[in-house]
Order: structure tokens, then C-alpha cells, then sequence
């Protein structure tokens, strides 16, 4: 598929070119690039947010052709409602869903302890930190239940702490639901910790270079990056990466 | 040994912080009194004719003896209660013909032009047709009040509505919300914030269309007192009505604020 955007000045931007990728069920898929390179418009289209230029995006070879909450999102901006509490924003999934009070407040619950936010449950978003607001729109996913998760770098502003915990956290749900889950990040670190495929790609337009298989024993701990078998993985990565940044004047920066 | 680069101490910054606040309820206070000495020295050592400007002495007698009469407080009872009907009447009928026009377009082109056509009339334009249709009686007044005051609550309404963050929609919907959750769940309480600037802003601009209903055609209400006074020379007891409509405002919009504040618990202590 391919995804053009018209900008202002009548111009248009080709933000992913003539991309074919199969996510297979139950896989753990992450997509690594530099900034600017199409990861959140491929995401957006998973999601139905966008329509694709050309081509088309299936699910279970049914077309997407509108907002899919079976492809659940966790946004790189948060997109928390400011109205609602921590535990009212967890909520919302399974209350749109129909789930009576006790039972979504007990979900909800569940996922607050989960990324450590207990005791948070009655602030509202504007009074925590980026990192906790982080955390809050991934509980709020996971308590709705999605059948595909669409995470859009949902570590970014994490210490690296907390950062390493969530990834513990995410893989246990991943091997516990075997939820097909497609991951955004600039980190091959993070890549390679999590992923059991990684495709790297490469901007202006927006390419897929390759898709990469994880070789790493799973399930995998922290402790893999100390093994020389990650060092070489890493050192291949970057390569790739490498190149593609050289060619093209842009930095790693996080977000857009 | 080496030096502390960077220190944090919580005393003395705070113990600043309450004494500057003091130095500035101290000025609010003095600035007060200075201008009432002012004014007090001009109308003592004839500075100023007391036909154009009455001594403070004056101003409280006036004050002391419409308060007695119970005059003073119908007049303000009587204005309020025209304020009252006529901005709950412009905010049933703007707030939800607003949403409507802010998530519809349809709606919002076929009410734009009446808007565009209305909003630069003056309330007190209205005058001479809502009396032609309701006499000079309670129903005139509020008509006026209504007339100045719903489309100001419109605009506000559609704007805010409209500025929702399409974010949120794509994330409740992503969530599985249907129309009427979206509705209820992100827009009503999106646009609510700036509903209710519009209703404080509008509820001013309705106390002012109220006075020049009541300076031009009524028998009670303060704006009615202002006028009578002038008419009989009575200048205390204008100054009089003046500062009441000030203290009425004052009043009537601090209880907008606890609204406010009851309604949007989010927005009470906003760290960003
Ligand atoms: N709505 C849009 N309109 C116009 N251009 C866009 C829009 N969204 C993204 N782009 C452009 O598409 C390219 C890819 O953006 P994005 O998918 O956000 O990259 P990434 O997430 O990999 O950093 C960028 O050059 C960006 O400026
Ligand atoms: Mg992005």
C-alpha cells in the first residue's frame, strides 16, 4: 500500500510507498526507523484512522475501512480524556463495551496496579507526569481488550527503570494472551528485547528495508543484552539503520 | 570539601511568597482608600461642585435611607430576577442549538446567517420592537436581555464544541465508543470548559442590557432607580445604583466561578 497526504501549499508528501507487510497472529512485531519515516501513518492505518492511498490494509481478510476497536491503540501523544480520572479513562474500554460498574472497576483496577499506579486512581491526567500519563494510556488498551495492540513508542517518556519494567510487564501479557501486538520504536534495543520480527525502515519515502527475525531465545530477560550473540544482532541493526540515517540528512529525534 | 552547588530549601521561598501576597492586599486596600480621600478632600474643600459630584457622606445617607425603605433591595431583586430568566432562556435555547451547529454542519450553515445578521445589533435596538410586541411589562425585559445575550452563548457554544481535539474522538471511537457515547463521553464534556467561559462572559453583558431596558422604559429595577434619581437630582442616589450594579455583577459572577469550579473538577489544579 501506499499512503499519500496533501499538505498545505498543495504540495504532496508520500509518507509510505508501495509497503506489503503480513502481521502474522500472535506475533510480537516491531517496527524501527529513524523520525519521519512513516511509522505512525503505517499504525494510523492499521488503526482505520487513515485510509491508504493505494492498496488496502486487511484484518482477518476483512478490509479496514473504518475506525477498528479490535485493532486497539496506544497513541504517542497519550490522548487521555482530561475530564476523566485515571481509573475513569481505564474504564472507558470495557464501559463502552457494556461491562457493568463493579466488574470494569475491578478490570480497571487490575491494569492501574499493573503499571504501578495504584493509588493514583482518583487524579486526574494533567496532574501527573508524562511518563505516568504514559503508563495510564496503556492500562486504558489493555483493559479494553483488543484483539490486535497498536503501540506507538508507549515507552518514550519513561525513565529507564520504569521503561524496563513495562517491557518485563508487556512481554508477560504477550506470552500470557497471545495478543498479535505491532510496536513502534526508534530503540533497537528495545527492538531486540521485545520483537519476535523487526522491521526496519527507512524515510523519504517510507520503505520497508527488511523484516528481520528475532533470533533471541524467548522468553527473553534483560540479561539477553549482555550476551554476544545480542551484541552482533545489534551491531547488524545498526548498520542497516546507519546507512539509511547518512543518506538522508536527519537526526534521531523522539516523536513525529 | 567540596560546596553545594544547588540548594532547595522550602522556608524562606514560601515565607516570601506570603509576605508579598500581604504587600498586595495591602495595596489593593490603600490604593482604595487613597482615591475615597480624594474624592472625600475635593467635595470637602470645594475642589469640586457637589451638583457634579456629590461628597461620600451623601452617597451613604442615600445609601442608608433606600436601604431602610427597602426600595434599594426591590430594585436589585427585580433586575436579578430579569437577568436571571432572561440568561437561563438565551442559555436553554443557544447551548444545545450550539452543540447541534458545532458537530452538524448543515445545522451551522443554515443558522449563519441569521447569526451573522443579528449579532450586530445593539440589545437596545430591540427596544422599540419588544415593546411594540410585549408592552413594558417583566416579558420586555427579559426578551431584551434574552436578544443580548444568546447569541453570545451560540458563538461560544459552536466554537468550543468544534475545538474538541479530534485526538480524543479517534481514541474514544478506537475504544469501541458508538455516536451517542462519543457525544456524551468526549464532546459534551470537551466542550464544557468553554461553555461555561462563554455563560461568565455573557452573564455581564446581560446585567448591561438589563440597565438600558430599565433606564429606558421601567418603573422599578436599578437601572429605573439610576434614571429617576437623575431626574429628580437626586446625584447620591445615582452613585448610589452605580455601585450596587457593580457589587451585583461582582456577586453574580464569583457564584459563576463556584459553578464553574463544581463542574470541571479536572481544570482545578492544572500543573500544564
Ligand atoms: N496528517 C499529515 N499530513 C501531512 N503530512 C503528514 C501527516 N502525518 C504525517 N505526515 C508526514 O509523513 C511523514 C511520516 O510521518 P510519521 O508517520 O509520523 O513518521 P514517524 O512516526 O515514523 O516519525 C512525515 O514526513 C510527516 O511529516
Ligand atoms: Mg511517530
Amino acid at each position: 500500500m501506499t499512503k499519500i497526504f496533501d499538505t498545505d501549499r498543495g504540495r504532496s508528501l508520500v509518507a509510505i510507498q508501495d509497503v506489503s507487510l503480513d502481521v502474522i497472529e500472535g506475533e510480537f512485531l516491531c517496527l524501527l526507523g529513524a523520525s519521519g519515516c512513516g511509522k505512525s501513518t503505517m499504525l494510523s492505518l492499521f488503526a482505520g484512522f487513515l485510509q491508504p492511498s493505494s492498496g488496502h490494509v486487511m484484518l482477518r481478510g476483512q478490509p479496514i475501512t473504518r475506525i477498528e476497536p479490535r485493532c486497539g491503540m496506544v497513541f504517542q501523544s497519550y490522548a487521555l480524556f482530561p475530564w476523566k480520572t485515571v481509573r475513569g479513562n481505564v474504564e472507558f474500554g470495557p464501559k463502552m463495551q457494556g461491562v457493568g460498574r463493579s466488574v470494569r472497576r475491578a478490570t480497571a483496577q487490575r491494569f492501574i496496579d499493573m503499571v504501578k499506579l495504584t493509588g493514583f486512581e482518583n487524579h486526574y491526567p494533567a496532574e501527573l507526569s508524562g511518563g505516568m500519563q504514559q503508563r495510564v494510556t496503556l492500562a486504558r488498551i489493555l483493559a479494553a481488550n483488543p484483539e490486535v495492540l497498536l503501540m506507538d513508542e508507549p515507552f518514550a517518556a519513561l525513565d529507564a527503570m520504569t521503561r524496563q519494567i513495562m517491557q518485563g510487564e508487556l512481554l508477560r501479557i504477550h506470552d500470557a494472551s497471545g495478543k498479535t501486538t505491532v510496536f513502534i520504536t526508534h530503540s533497537i534495543d528495545e527492538a531486540l528485547i521485545l520483537s519476535d520480527r523487526i522491521v526496519v525502515m527507512s524515510a523519504r519515502p517510507g520503505r520497508i528495508k527488511t523484516i528481520l527475525p528475532n533470533p533471541l531465545p524467548s522468553p527473553r530477560h534483560v540479561s539477553v543484552q549482555l550476551s554476544p550473540e545480542y551484541a552482533a544482532l545489534k551491531a547488524q541493526v545498526w548498520q542497516m539503520v546507519e546507512s539509511d540515517l547518512l543518506a538522508h540528512d536527519e537526526t534521531f529525534r523522539p516523536n513525529h | 570539601m567540596s560546596e553545594a552547588v544547588l540548594v532547595a530549601a522550602v522556608s524562606p521561598a514560601k515565607a516570601r511568597n506570603w509576605r508579598f501576597r500581604h504587600v498586595l492586599l495591602a495595596l489593593n486596600v490603600a490604593a482604595v482608600a487613597a482615591v475615597s480621600l480624594l474624592w472625600w478632600a475635593s467635595t470637602r474643600f470645594g475642589w469640586v461642585a457637589p451638583i457634579f459630584l456629590p461628597a461620600p457622606g451623601d452617597v451613604l445617607h442615600a445609601a442608608r435611607l433606600t436601604l431602610a425603605n427597602g426600595d434599594l433591595l426591590t430594585d436589585i431583586a427585580v433586575s436579578a430576577r430579569r437577568v436571571f430568566l432572561g440568561f437561563v432562556l438565551a442559555a436553554v435555547v443557544a447551548v444545545p442549538l450550539g452543540i447541534v451547529m458545532g458537530v452538524w454542519r448543515p445545522a451551522k450553515a443554515i443558522v449563519d446567517p441569521f447569526v451573522s445578521l443579528l449579532r450586530p445589533l445593539p440589545s437596545i435596538t430591540w427596544i422599540p420592537l419588544t415593546i411594540l410586541w410585549l408592552g413594558i411589562g417583566e416579558a420586555q425585559k427579559v426578551a431584551i436581555v434574552f436578544m443580548g445575550s444568546w447569541i453570545y452563548i451560540l458563538l461560544y457554544t459552536v466554537e468550543s464544541t468544534r475545538r474538541v481535539d479530534p485526538l480524543l474522538l479517534r481514541a474514544a471511537r478506537n475504544l469501541g465508543a458508538t455516536d451517542f457515547a462519543i457525544m456524551r463521553e468526549v464532546i459534551l464534556p470537551g466542550a464544557l470548559p468553554g461553555i461555561i467561559t462563554g455563560l461568565k462572559v455573557t452573564l455581564a453583558i446581560s446585567w448591561s442590557c438589563v440597565l438600558t431596558a430599565e433606564m429606558i422604559a421601567a418603573q422599578s429595577g436599578l437601572g429605573a432607580l439610576i434614571w429617576q434619581a437623575k431626574d429628580w437630582g437626586n446625584l447620591p442616589l445615582v452613585l448610589v445604583g452605580m455601585l450596587c450594579i457593580s457589587l451585583t455583577v461582582l456577586v453574580a459572577d464569583w457564584l459563576m466561578r463556584l459553578i464553574e469550579r463544581a463542574l470541571l473538577p479536572w481544570e482545578r489544579n492544572r500543573s500544564n
